[in-house]
């Protein structure tokens, strides 16, 4: 067990800080909902550069080759800066799919095409819970399949290149991968209250090839689970990163700001608040380590420890951007003020895949077959 | 960074489980199993350091010379995790990992010649007179006076809030030897036998119904000079030489993952409409969540132990440790009352009971309630919350 950075993690820490410190903030936030996609053309050029898309592919096929605690240190600074554009959809999620279910010259081509930020891939899994909506399906023709049917809320779509579709066929799941800008695709397109973009897709026979199918079954089950698995853990190091920003910024203001002829900081009533959300932030990035620890054990293992990281995550999360929230006073219900942006970006990270009911409901399971 | 256990920690693990099962007397482990009180029955831990002490295992984080071990901080946490896995009694805290690092630190080579090997073979008692009735969470407006007359000490005043008093062989006790200048500066470290003439204690009955808490009162009490711990004045940076040395026992992370395992047990052992209540989907929930915050805190205590490198002091995330432990030993027996139900409310008394073999009364409801009761006080002793709060602003966030 050691809690030492090694020198290529420092590298990683060092760099996310100062592209974060030049290219996020306040106003970059703001202006978020006026970039087409939702993205940041700029900073995706710089993260492509620096070879972060690359991360987590493996060197063989043209990436850094890093572990998942490589890419939790990479997602804990970008998570300061609440860099929303699409790095876990494509560098984690699809790179992870895509690096199992691909062999040979294709999953080399795929994979260096992601690490180059080249392409943007968005994972489309979640079927829609709403009366008369088909969820998404597929059948097989003389040359491919054809798929017919909804999937909901696809994060980061809009700016995606291609789509990894999870739809059942002859009732297994089955994986595919196809254009996103298809005919066949019809897309809803909305922001997120963090500035991150998604959308809801009607799909009308769209005609795939056969070699569009990357896998079906159980197999497609678990590589899907497994992939959420790594973004789930990503979304935890982001937040821990949100955290540890809205302590040290509401930390600060309380210290400036002046009421009754002295800092709020000097009231024990703020003290407390602001003890309180150091305790969280620091239990959530135990929570962390706590996801960190079984990276590579059995699905079961690494799943439980997932979902213990996101629902203590999810707890902190609340208890510091809520306090945050409260220490900043009226101005902590402001665009103007960077603690709303954390409390918008920290409920968003605690829902996706899972927020703290999902993930409490599968440990409470787990309780109750054991 | 890595963050698992390596092979070397894990053997050791095992060696430590399967000598501990092996070592520990059925019958200690019975009672301590089933005590009602939240404090070790004193024979049995008599009887357990003296055998753990001939192991080469009662004061592990001692130095070697002192008859520690050269464990490592990680494996120091493996044997004490095991040692409450495996219902052993308790240290003697206060002897183990107060008086012992202080003497071995800052005392006479007689006082450790005298004191260290009682204290590791379990044979003398310790006892922590640091509260008095006007000086709790203020603690450095304590007024217990020491006067020095020749050789000796006399000393006269009054503590409160001393565990275990009435059957410990010695005190830990600090005592004002200057009431002028800053109130801190005055402040000295005596070791005092409790069975010195002019001791008076009493003790007081807890709301769980156990009496361990109690009175210490001092009237001309004569304690020879020699048992004054280093420098006169110097009690207040012993003091806090200890909150260092011991950063993680606070967290009371072992005490709490031990109450998990009996809250699972109490879940598949209570019944609900004739199911185990685990079943219950919303009381497992309230279980799932106390679990995963548990294990948090656990990864807590462990980047506290291996020093993580961090922009934030070590005092406040060890201050940070004690916020957290002192909330979770208070969930996880809450939990254990609202799990209970009917079953909370029986009041057991103070003496051991036999082994159950009434079915509406399993033993692992002995104890239960009583330890719910004195939670209560995880939240005030030590330092109340509020104070750790107070301390956490200011080390941590320069408020």
């Amino acid at each position: 067990m050691d809690f030492h950075l090694g020198e290529m993690q420092q590298l990683i820490v060092d760099t996310a800080r100062r592209l974060v410190e030049a290219e996020t903030g306040l106003d970059q936030w703001r202006g978020r909902r006026e970039f087409a996609d939702g993205i940041d053309k700029k900073l995706w050029d710089s993260m492509a550069e620096l070879g972060w898309m690359g991360l987590a592919v493996p060197e063989d096929a043209g990436g850094l080759g890093g572990s998942m605690e490589d890419v939790a240190l990479l997602m804990i600074e970008l998570g300061k800066g609440i860099v929303t554009e699409p790095i876990v959809s494509t560098a984690i999620l699809a790179a992870h799919v895509l690096d199992r279910t691909l062999a040979g010259d294709s999953r080399q081509a795929w994979l260096e095409r992601i690490a180059t930020g080249s392409v943007r891939i968005a994972l489309a899994q979640t079927d829609p819970d709403a009366e008369g909506l088909q969820p998404l399906s597929a059948r097989a023709t003389s040359g491919g399949y054809v798929l017919e049917g909804h999937k909901f809320m696809v994060l980061d779509a809009p700016s995606a290149d291609h789509l990894i579709l999870l739809a059942q066929m002859d009732g297994t799941p089955a994986l595919f991968l196809s254009d996103a800008k298809s005919a066949a695709i019809h897309a809803v397109d909305y922001p997120l209250i963090d500035g991150s973009r998604a959308s809801d897709l009607s799909i009308t026979g769209l005609n795939l090839p056969a070699e569009a199918l990357l896998a079906s079954g159980e197999e497609a089950l678990s590589v899907v689970e497994s992939a959420l698995d790594r973004a789930r853990v990503a979304l935890v190091a982001q937040s821990v990163g949100a955290m540890d920003a809205t302590v040290r910024i509401s930390a600060d203001y309380a210290r400036e700001r002046q009421q009754f002829g002295q800092a709020i900081g000097k009231f024990q009533a703020i003290q407390h608040l602001a003890a309180d959300m150091f305790v969280a932030a620091n239990q959530a990035r135990s929570a962390l380590y706590a996801a960190l620890g079984p990276i590579g054990a059995e699905a079961s293992v690494q799943g439980r420890a997932t979902s213990v990281a996101k629902v203590v995550s999810g707890l902190s999360g609340q208890t510091v951007s809520r306090n945050g929230i409260q220490i900043h006073g009226g101005y902590g219900v402001t665009d103007e003020y960077a603690v709303s942006h954390y409390y918008r970006r920290l409920l968003v990270l605690e829902k996706q895949y899972g927020g703290i009911d999902v993930h409490a409901g599968i440990l409470a399971a787990g309780e109750m077959r054991s | 960074m890595n963050f698992q256990f390596n092979e070397r920690d894990e053997l050791f693990r095992q060696k430590v489980r399967q000598r501990l099962a092996e070592m520990l007397p059925d019958d200690i482990r019975d009672r301590h199993r089933r005590i009602l009180s939240s404090a070790s029955n004193l024979a049995d831990q008599r009887v357990w350091f003296a055998m753990l002490d001939a192991e080469g295992w009662s004061v592990p984080a001692w130095p070697i010379e002192h008859g520690g071990t050269d464990w490592s901080p990680l494996q120091r946490f493996i044997f004490e995790d095991e040692m409450y896995a495996a219902d052993a009694p308790e240290f003697n805290w206060i002897g183990s990992h107060m008086v012992g690092p202080v003497l071995y630190t800052f005392g006479s080579p007689a006082q450790c010649e005298r004191h260290l090997p009682s204290i590791r073979n379990g044979s003398a008692m310790w006892a922590q007179g640091f509260s008095e009735t006007g000086a709790g969470s203020d603690l450095a407006s304590l007024r217990t006076q020491a006067r020095l007359d020749g050789d000796n000490y006399v000393v006269n005043g009054a503590k409160i809030w001393t565990s275990g008093a009435f059957e410990a062989d010695w005190l830990f006790c600090l005592v004002k030897t200057d009431t002028s200048g800053k109130p801190q500066r005055g402040v000295s470290c005596l070791l005092i036998d409790l069975k010195t003439p002019g001791i008076t204690i009493r003790r007081i009955r807890h709301l769980s119904n156990e009496a361990h808490l109690c009175e210490v009162f001092f009237d001309d009490v004569v304690v020879p000079a020699e048992n004054l711990v280093g420098e006169e004045g110097k009690g207040w940076s012993y003091a806090k030489f200890l909150l260092d040395h011991e950063r993680t026992s606070s967290s009371f992370i072992f005490w709490i993952k031990r109450e998990l395992a009996r809250t699972r047990e109490l879940g598949q052992t209570l019944l609900r409409n004739g199911r185990p209540a685990i079943e219950d989907p919303q009381w497992a929930r309230r279980l799932a969540i106390a679990a995963a915050e548990i294990e948090a805190h656990e990864w807590s205590v462990l980047r506290v132990l291996s020093v993580e490198p961090s922009e934030y002091p070590i005092t406040a995330r060890a201050s940070a440790l004690k916020v957290k432990g002192s909330e979770l030993q208070q969930t996880i027996t809450g939990l254990q009352v609202d799990l209970m139900g009917d079953h909370s409310l029986r009041d057991y008394g103070e003496d051991q009971h036999p082994p159950s073999t009434d079915p509406n009364w399993p033993d692992v409801i002995q104890g239960r309630t009583s330890r719910a009761l004195m939670a209560r006080a995880s939240t005030i002793y030590g330092g109340a919350l509020q104070i750790q709060k107070n301390l956490l602003a200011k080390l941590a966030l320069g408020l």
